[in-house]
Parts: structure tokens; C-alpha cells; sequence
């Protein structure tokens, strides 16, 4: 498990390096003179050609890079372009197809860092794109050949919570040949679904729905279902997870797996007590009360004897400072909930459909009934006479106890001109929003991304939406943002491709940027232990040469804390050698 | 006639926009061979011609064109450009189908895209990549980043005057060339056909897409975007920049007069982004957004949608009546707010977006794809909801992205992971 070979190929070992200026169509060039760049980088020692192209990473700018190492004997590769992040792995890619090591590779960001904030100094923005293009050459000449780190995996996947998302993904993972631990913390798999009567826009009763994943799951003999457990802990990396579980009832187990799929869902905002009267008035319930009372026993004659029922939207969702009463976090619920306005106003139409005498009410901000065949029941409601009142942001309904005994909700109604209308009711129900569910012992031991809503925050919404930036770990459903029983199947069956992907090669392949230790210069001081964030990932060794720091490669993620910290400069983190960043600290200050 | 090649994958996937693309690179990624057929000369759909995507506010080229670049590397996708499907029928559990590969009246295998044809073609017709704001060549590559790099030569506005075929150094060009036809056998078939903005003609009160500084969300992508046509926002009929532009919401959905009463999804949130991006570009403009719900429902788009009002843009709860031209052909908005006052009032802009909706592409023939169904306003039907939503009426034929019902990018992406995993897991099922 080498990362760093001297090749042994001479003329590799001499660099030739090709500089590469991206015009990202406008976005660095419009600031950043392109043409000024290349001839200065162009001429400097070592570098044999230096292009710009409007796209590098378009199949065309990808070719020049492809076409100059086969042709021109270029064995070291700079572009300078957008992040890192977005394209450092595509030409990476286009080095390796060209039968180069893609790690002799330098990505610099003249892009977020330079044509994007200094937008309003042309000259300064170009003298900045050549210093960090010189810099990055010095890298990249002082750039080893490195080989990815391999690590064994464990064919196994284990999903956390077992709500649709979890069963949808247990049971795709299965049929793609996986084996499967779904973990839930319930006495019962199914998750929020439990709680639903008919789920919109089908028509199906959620309980049946329920049955049958539920069927599916305990009939499959790839997944291992364990229900009343909680994840404790994971520790372990990518292809090799030890999950340590604790079973109601006190009983501990542990479980390896591969891969990791959180759908660990969302509940529903419990309002505080007074918010509208809610905890304080029995006739005050949020919408999965409402659900449970419309299912409950004697449902028929309690609704008989209702003559409005009004609905609150924006309860725990939407929410600005000032106005509403933050969370223990001391953060309001800013986001959209996105599922609350058609649950709500989908209750509404099941609750006029069987008891149609009832006066229903509606109290918006916007209604948000976005997907297909959420708009007619929008429109159902419209006809059967429902009236909504629209309130503004900075005006919340106000709701009392009537004269009658009634409730009365109080609203500035935007619809009719900000006038102040009133208007009595017998239930009043708060359309909730919901929040990810506390997890604790894996975003602890995991240190899971999570966004400022709380929710898990995926890699990039649109080029990794169920991938964090921890490999082998997914995410999927309510626990990554507010969704709907098919989004997220939708979301689970996606990251089960990206799991049975991962683990369908014999060894999965790590980048090998980690720390490395020369035990000729160690002297044992331990400092560096004390400093690293992964625990286990360097640890103090016996050896015959004396007591010296040692690398676990797969724990190690390369963020070069020790390196800093050691006084002998014993350790380099592969990629990023000390005398790497010297060099490139020195093409910057030189005038 | 050319002979009928005959070509076998494991999965054909209909439409290279980001749905197909994205189900193509999960599917290859997993080991399977797949053909990717697209209509238009280059793939990457709607989404490369956009300027920066909500709510990250990426550059839409940005993330679109390495998406391209991986699908024309993956050793595991072909990928058809400019060809059209016939038919696809299933016989004996394997998917058939019809292509037809329509001439570019140049000889692939020997153009070396020097773009030398482009330059010498004397004609300038309209840029459809542009949406009609720019000009192309007769024989032109569709745009900068277009995969494959080849020119298409336009038949109906070639003039034969012989310019490009002087100069091509390899002399590919072919005059004559015939559509080529093509069979295909496939294990499973994924429809990531997409979607259509409806008509810009639609509706009589705006001006039956007559007025000439009312445009499309598409056009207004391509005016914001870092390559755009004129370098700046400009409107399309004196050049000049505009003081005051208004968007107007809906008008292509929830609205039954034209046929689309659902809601189209995205508009809400690409008006928002281009109002941003437009007060990003001109500072100094009045931006106003007339709108009956703002659907900002997505993950940050609330905080998007909130950024954006404390950018200084107007949101108005109004219903555009009618729009009709002024002086120099500035627009009047005949409104009716549905706040504040009750009175109609006219609004004068210098420039209107039009929100049109969306509609499904995938407008075929039950014939010319056998055993699929049309279900709601003709998407495509979607029987297994909510569990199975990538699942149609024939089985081992799948469905990704807005050919099933609207969606953003965000939600096309997830929703074509989950495509490919149905297709994965129906031929392990299968032993296919």
C-alpha cells in the first residue's frame, strides 16, 4: 500500500509541465485577462506549454489536456479554473486516460477565489490568477506518483430507520443481491406513514401501504430487520463500519457493514404551549392529531357536532426572528416544510368529504401545493366552499376564546385588502412543519454534515444529492429535508444505487492524500497524537529504531493537523508535502 | 437506403437532457452497457443552456458540461445525438426499437471539428441554442460545449453555395448524405424525455408571443448567462437595457384556459434565481415579480426566495390581465392586485419574462412506444406510485425526470438515481 513510487521512467521524474487557463465561458475571463496569464505562466521554468480554452472541462478542453501528454510529453498538469470541488476529479480523469498518474495533477481556483470577488479589479485579479498558477506549478513539479489507498469492504449495507425511506432502500439494496441491516428505533418499522389515514395524491390507506413493505422486508432474506434499537456509535471507515447497537431492554450488539444509508426521517414541529392557543385548549391540535382524531373511534360523532374547522398554515415553519419564539438551538424554523400544505389541505378535503356540513377555514401565506394533482384538491376544497384568508408575514392569525365558547381566529387578510376579519370555529388545527429527528450518537460519531435547517446536508444538491462528503455514508429522505412518502422512495432508491456501486468492486479505492511519518526523523515526542482529530488514525509504535508515530492510512484524512504540529518535519501528508507548501508559499511572496 | 445496423445494450435510455445523462452514468457506473439516443445534435438538454441553477447558484455550464464530458468518457454509454426513435416494441422480453440517425451532411469519422466549415458559411440564420437572440451558421457546431463537436449542416437554409466544402480540410462534407437506420436491442428501456415550456402563442391577452419585448424564461437564461449572446441584458427590440422588468407568474400553469391547471414547479424559483441574477447584472433596475403563490419548496429555497426580497425585488400578489405595447414598445401591464388595493391599475416595463409552464415532451403515438400509457395532462403514467415512481405500464420500461410529471433539477437528479436502480434490480431479477 505504497502512495508514493519514484517511477521509473527517468523522463517522468524531470517535470514538463502543461498549464491549463479556463475561461469558464465568461465567468473568469469577463475579469481575469486569460491571454496575460498564459504568456506569464507560459515562460516560467519547467512549464513546456501553457493554453487557455473557453471550457476546459468540456470534452474539447479535456482533449487538449489528453492530446499534449501523449503528444508534447507533458508529465505534470495545472489548470486553473473553477474549485476544486467541481472539477478536480474530472481531469484527474482525463490524466488517467491518458496513461498519466492522475495525481500529478495541480487544481487552482481562479474562479470563487478570484474573478468571482474581485470582480471590480481586473489588473489585481489577473496578477492574482498568475501567482496562485505559479504556485501551483511549483507544487506540482515537487508532485510524486501516488496510488489510491484499498480498502477491503463488507458486502453488507446498514440502513438506519426504517420508515418508507428505509424499507424502500433496504429492499432495493436486497434485490441488487446486498445483504442488509435495518435498524429502527420503534417497536414497528414505518416510520411517520403510521400515523397517516390516506396518503395523497393515490388514494392508498398508508396502513396497507405499511403491510406490504413491511411483508416485503420480513419475507426477504437478505435483510435483518431490528426493530427497538439504536445506533450507539459507529467508528470504523468506508467498507469496514462497526455499528454498536443497544436493543430495548438494555442488550447490546455490534454489526459491520460496508456502507451506511441514514433515513432516519423527520416529526412533526411540536408547538410550544400558547402558540394559538395549542396545550391550552383541548380543541387546539396539529395536524397528525388531527389525522389520528379523524381515525379514531367515535370520529363520526364527534365531527357530527363540528360546525367549522379552521386550519393554520406555517406552524414551525417559515419562521423570521423576532417574530417567532426560537427552538432550543436558539435558530427559528426559516425553511419551507414543503409537505404541509397539501398534507393540510388534503386532511381538509378527507374531513368535507365525509362530513360535508362542516365549515372549513384556511389561514395561508402561500399555498404550496407544487406536484402533480396537488393542485386539484386545492381546487376541490375551493368549490366545496372552504375560504381562505391570506396573512401577511409579520402578522400572525390571533386566536381567542369567543363569547360562545367558541374559538375565533383573527386575521389581517391580505385577499380582501388587509381588512381584519373574524371568524368563529369549533377545531383548530395547526398545519405543522417538521424537523429532522435527533440523532445524536451518528452525527457524533460520524460527524455528519448538517445544514443551518438542521436537516443532514448532502454533498451537492444536484452533482451528489444522496452522498455526504464521507464515503460509504448516504443519506436519504426526511432526514436530509422535508418530503413526501414518494420523494423519499425516490430519494432512498437513488442512494441504494450509489451504496450497491460502491460496494459491487472488490476493493474500494481511497485517495492516498494522508500523513506520513519518516521514522528516521520521529523522535517519539507524541505531539502529534495528542493533535489529530481521527482517534486511532496515528498512534505512537514500538519500533527497533525506538518509540515513533505511526499512520493508520484508512482513518486518516489527510487534514494535515500533525504535520503541523511536528517539530522535526517528520511528517508530510502525501500530496502536500512541507516542501511542496514551501515552494509554493515562496512563488507567491516573490516580487 | 442504408443498411439497418443492428445494435445490442442492456439499457436504451430516450433523452440526453440531465435525467438521461444522469441515469446512463449510474447505470455504466454499475457495469451496464447503455445507449443514450438524443434528438437534438448534442446532448446535455435543457439544462446547458441555462445560466446559473437555484439554489446553489452554480454556473449551470459548470456542473452540466463535466456531466457531458463523463457520459462521452464512460467506456460503458454510446450515445446517439440527432437521431429520433420510431418506435419501441417488446417481443420475447427484449425491447426493439427504430432509430433513425438524420444526416448532418458531414462524415463524422473524418470531420476533426475545426469548425473551418463555420466560418466560411455565409449564411446567418437564427441560434436555436440562443433561443433566436443570437445567429448561427447554416453548417454550424450548436454551441461551444456541444458533445459530439460536430457541425450540423442546416439543409433548409443551406444555400449550396460550396463554401464549407472548399474549405474542410478533410473534406467531409456530404451534400448527399441519407439518414442512416438503426435496431436496437435492449434488456430495458429508461424514457427521460423531458419536458416542453408551453407555447409562448398561448394566451391571446399576452399579446400571442407578438410583442416583441415579451420574452421566455428560456431566453432570459440565455441573456443572464456568463457566454450570453450580447455580453449584457439587453431587451430584443432596440438593445437597450432595461430600467424596469417584470416577470409574470403562471402564465402557462395552474391555468385551465390553455390546458395546464397543475402547477409547473419551477417557475416560481427560476423567476426568483433570474431576478437575482438580473439585480446582480443591473443594479440600478426596478425587478417585479407578479405572482399568486410563491412556491418556494425545496431544500433552501425559502431562504432563497427571502434573500431575494431583501435583495430589493418586488414580489406582487396580482393577476396580470392583459399585456399590450406602448411607445417603443414598452409593455403595459393591465393588473389586478390581490393585495393593497382593489382597483385594476396599467404598469409600464421595459422588458417582461413571461413564466411560461411546463409540459411533457413525450408526446408519441401509444403506438410508437408499446404498452407505455399516458396518464395526468399526458405524462407519463406512473402506476406504482408512491413506493415505485420510475415504474410505467410496461414492464422493464422505466421512466426518469420531468417526462413523469414537472421537476427541477434537484428532484430530477434523485429521481434518476432511482430509475437506474429500478433498471439495475429488474435485470438481476430477470437473470437479463
Amino acid at each position: 500500500m505504497t502512495q508514493e513510487t519514484d517511477s521509473q521512467d527517468p523522463q517522468r521524474n524531470e517535470p514538463r509541465v502543461g498549464v491549463y487557463i479556463c475561461h469558464c465561458g465568461g465567468n473568469i475571463s469577463d475579469v481575469v485577462d486569460v491571454e496575460a496569464v498564459t504568456r506569464a505562466v507560459a515562460a516560467y521554468p519547467g512549464v513546456v506549454l501553457a493554453k487557455n480554452y473557453i471550457f476546459m472541462c468540456s470534452s474539447t478542453g479535456q482533449g487538449l489536456i489528453e492530446d499534449d501528454i501523449k503528444t508534447m510529453g507533458v508529465n505534470r498538469v495545472v489548470v486553473s479554473a473553477c474549485a476544486p470541488a467541481l472539477h478536480e476529479l474530472t481531469f484527474r480523469g482525463a490524466l488517467q486516460r491518458a496513461g498519466l498518474n492522475p495525481y500529478l495533477y495541480e487544481h487552482v481556483n481562479i474562479r470563487e477565489q478570484d474573478s468571482w470577488v474581485h470582480k471590480q479589479d481586473k489588473k489585481g485579479a489577473t496578477e492574482k490568477a498568475i501567482k496562485l498558477t505559479l504556485a501551483a506549478i511549483e507544487k506540482v513539479s515537487r508532485q510524486k506518483e501516488l496510488t489510491p489507498i484499498q480498502v477491503n469492504s463488507e458486502k453488507s449495507t446498514a440502513v438506519i430507520g426504517a420508515g418508507p425511506a428505509g424499507m424502500n432502500a433496504a429492499l432495493a439494496l436486497s434485490a441488487n443481491g446486498l445483504k442488509v441491516f435495518l435498524v429502527e428505533k420503534d417497536k414497528e418499522p414505518g416510520g411517520n406513514l403510521k400515523a397517516l389515514g390516506k396518503i395523497y395524491t393515490t388514494g392508498r390507506e398508508a396502513g396497507e401501504l405499511i403491510k406490504e413493505l413491511v411483508a416485503k422486508v420480513k419475507a426477504d432474506r437478505n435483510i435483518e430487520l431490528l426493530t427497538g434499537t439504536v445506533v450507539e456509535s459507529v467508528s470504523g471507515y468506508v467498507g469496514q463500519f462497526d455499528i454498536r447497537l443497544k436493543q430495548d431492554g438494555g442488550a447490546g450488539r455490534s454489526l459491520k457493514a460496508g456502507a451506511l444509508i441514514i433515513t432516519t426521517g423527520f416529526k412533526a414541529y411540536e408547538p410550544y404551549t400558547g402558540e394559538f392557543f395549542y396545550g391550552e385548549d383541548k380543541r387546539v391540535l396539529t395536524l397528525p392529531e388531527f389525522n389520528e382524531k379523524m381515525k379514531a373511534p367515535g370520529a363520526a360523532e364527534y365531527f357530527r357536532n363540528i360546525k367549522a374547522v379552521s386550519f393554520i398554515h406555517c406552524v414551525g415553519s417559515r419562521q423570521t426572528e423576532g417574530l417567532h419564539k426560537p427552538q432550543a438551538d436558539g435558530k427559528v424554523n426559516a425553511y419551507c416544510s414543503r409537505i404541509c400544505c397539501t398534507s393540510a389541505l388534503h386532511a381538509m378535503q378527507g374531513m368535507l368529504e365525509k362530513y360535508p356540513h362542516i365549515q372549513a377555514y384556511d389561514y395561508y401565506k402561500d399555498i404550496r401545493t407544487y406536484g402533480l394533482k396537488h393542485e386539484e384538491i386545492y381546487e376541490y376544497l375551493s368549490k366545496k366552499g372552504a375560504i381562505f384568508f391570506r396573512y401577511p408575514d409579520d402578522a400572525l392569525p390571533e386566536v381567542k376564546a369567543g363569547d360562545d365558547g367558541r374559538l375565533s381566529v383573527k386575521v389581517k387578510d391580505i385577499l380582501t385588502w388587509n381588512e381584519e376579519v373574524e371568524a368563529a370555529c369549533d377545531l383548530l388545527v395547526l398545519a405543522t412543519g417538521v424537523m429532522p429527528n435527533d440523532i445524536p450518537g451518528l452525527v457524533n460519531s460520524l460527524k455528519l454534515p448538517i445544514g443551518t435547517d438542521r436537516f443532514l446536508l448532502e454533498a451537492h444538491p444536484k452533482l451528489r444529492p444522496v452522498e455526504i462528503p464521507n464515503m460509504g455514508i448516504f443519506i436519504a429522505g426526511g432526514a436530509q429535508a422535508p418530503m413526501d412518502v414518494q420523494e423519499a422512495a425516490t430519494g432512498a432508491k437513488a442512494a441504494s444505487a450509489k451504496a450497491s456501486l460502491l460496494l459491487s468492486t472488490e476493493n474500494i479505492l481511497l485517495d492516498p492524500f494522508v500523513a506520513k511519518v519518516d521514522p528516521d526523523l520521529c523522535d517519539g515526542c507524541e505531539i502529534c497524537v495528542a493533535e489529530c482529530l481521527y482517534a486511532g488514525a496515528i498512534v505512537m509504535k514500538d519500533t527497533p529504531k525506538g518509540r515513533k508515530a505511526e499512520v493508520l492510512e484508512v482513518l486518516c484524512k489527510g487534514c494535515g493537523a500533525c504535520a503541523a504540529v511536528c517539530p522535526r518535519r517528520a511528517i508530510n501528508v502525501s500530496g502536500y508535502s512541507l516542501d511542496q507548501l514551501d515552494a509554493m508559499v515562496e512563488a507567491i511572496a516573490k516580487e | 437506403m442504408s443498411e439497418n445496423k443492428i445494435i445490442q445494450t442492456d439499457t436504451l435510455i430516450i433523452g440526453a437532457g440531465i435525467a438521461g445523462m444522469q441515469t446512463a452514468l449510474d447505470l455504466a457506473d454499475n457495469g451496464k452497457q447503455v445507449l443514450l439516443v438524443e434528438k437534438s445534435p448534442s446532448i446535455g438538454g435543457k439544462m446547458i443552456s441555462l445560466s446559473k441553477v437555484f439554489p446553489t447558484l452554480d454556473c449551470a455550464s459548470c456542473i452540466t458540461t463535466p456531466r457531458m464530458a463523463a457520459v462521452s468518457h464512460h467506456k460503458g454509454i454510446k450515445a446517439f445525438t440527432y437521431c429520433e426513435v420510431k418506435s419501441i416494441k417488446k417481443v420475447g422480453g427484449i425491447f426493439t426499437a427504430e432509430l433513425i440517425k438524420k444526416p448532418r451532411y458531414i462524415n463524422e469519422e473524418a470531420c476533426i471539428s475545426c469548425k473551418r466549415c463555420e466560418e466560411a458559411c455565409p449564411v446567418l440564420v437564427k441560434d436555436e441554442f440562443e433561443r433566436d437572440l443570437g445567429a448561427r451558421k447554416a453548417i454550424s457546431i450548436p454551441f461551444t460545449n456541444a458533445i459530439p463537436q460536430y457541425p450540423v449542416l442546416d439543409m433548409e437554409h443551406c444555400i449550396a453555395c460550396g463554401a464549407c466544402s472548399r474549405v474542410c480540410p478533410t473534406k467531409c462534407i456530404n451534400y448527399l448524405q441519407e439518414p442512416a437506420h438503426y435496431t436496437i436491442k435492449a434488456k430495458t428501456v429508461v424514457l427521460a424525455t423531458g419536458y416542453e415550456i408551453t407555447p409562448m402563442d398561448a394566451k391571446k391577452q399576452y399579446g400571442s408571443g407578438k410583442l416583441v419585448n415579451v420574452i421566455s424564461p428560456l431566453q432570459a437564461e440565455r441573456l443572464l448567462a456568463p457566454h450570453s449572446p450580447f455580453g449584457k441584458v439587453v431587451r430584443p427590440s432596440d438593445g437597450k437595457i432595461p430600467d424596469s422588468i417584470a416577470f409574470v407568474q403562471c402564465a402557462g400553469s395552474r391555468d385551465k384556459s390553455i390546458g395546464v391547471p397543475y402547477c409547473s414547479r419551477v417557475c416560481c424559483m427560476h423567476s426568483i434565481k433570474q431576478a437575482q441574477l438580473l439585480s446582480g447584472s443591473l443594479p440600478l433596475a426596478d425587478i417585479t415579480i407578479y405572482y399568486m403563490d410563491i412556491r418556494a419548496f425545496g431544500k433552501g429555497y425559502e431562504q432563497f426566495f427571502q434573500n431575494t426580497k431583501a435583495m430589493g425585488v418586488s414580489f406582487v400578489k396580482a393577476k396580470v390581465a392583459r399585456i399590450t405595447e406602448g411607445e417603443d414598445h414598452d409593455l403595459v401591464l393591465r393588473i389586478e392586485r390581490q393585495e393593497g388595493t382593489s382597483a385594476p391599475e396599467e404598469v409600464k416595463h421595459d422588458l417582461v419574462i413571461l413564466s411560461q409552464g411546463t409540459k411533457p415532451a413525450y408526446l408519441a403515438a401509444p403506438e410508437q412506444c408499446e404498452g407505455v400509457k399516458l396518464g395526468d395532462y399526458d405524462f407519463i403514467n406512473t402506476p406504482a406510485l408512491p413506493c415505485s415512481p420510475n415504474l410505467t405500464d410496461s414492464e422493464g420500461l422505466f421512466v426518469a425526470g420531468a417526462a413523469s410529471s414537472p421537476k427541477d433539477i434537484v428532484d430530477t437528479v434523485q429521481d434518476a438515481g432511482s430509475a437506474a436502480m429500478e433498471a439495475l434490480n429488474y435485470m438481476k431479477g430477470k437473470g437479463l
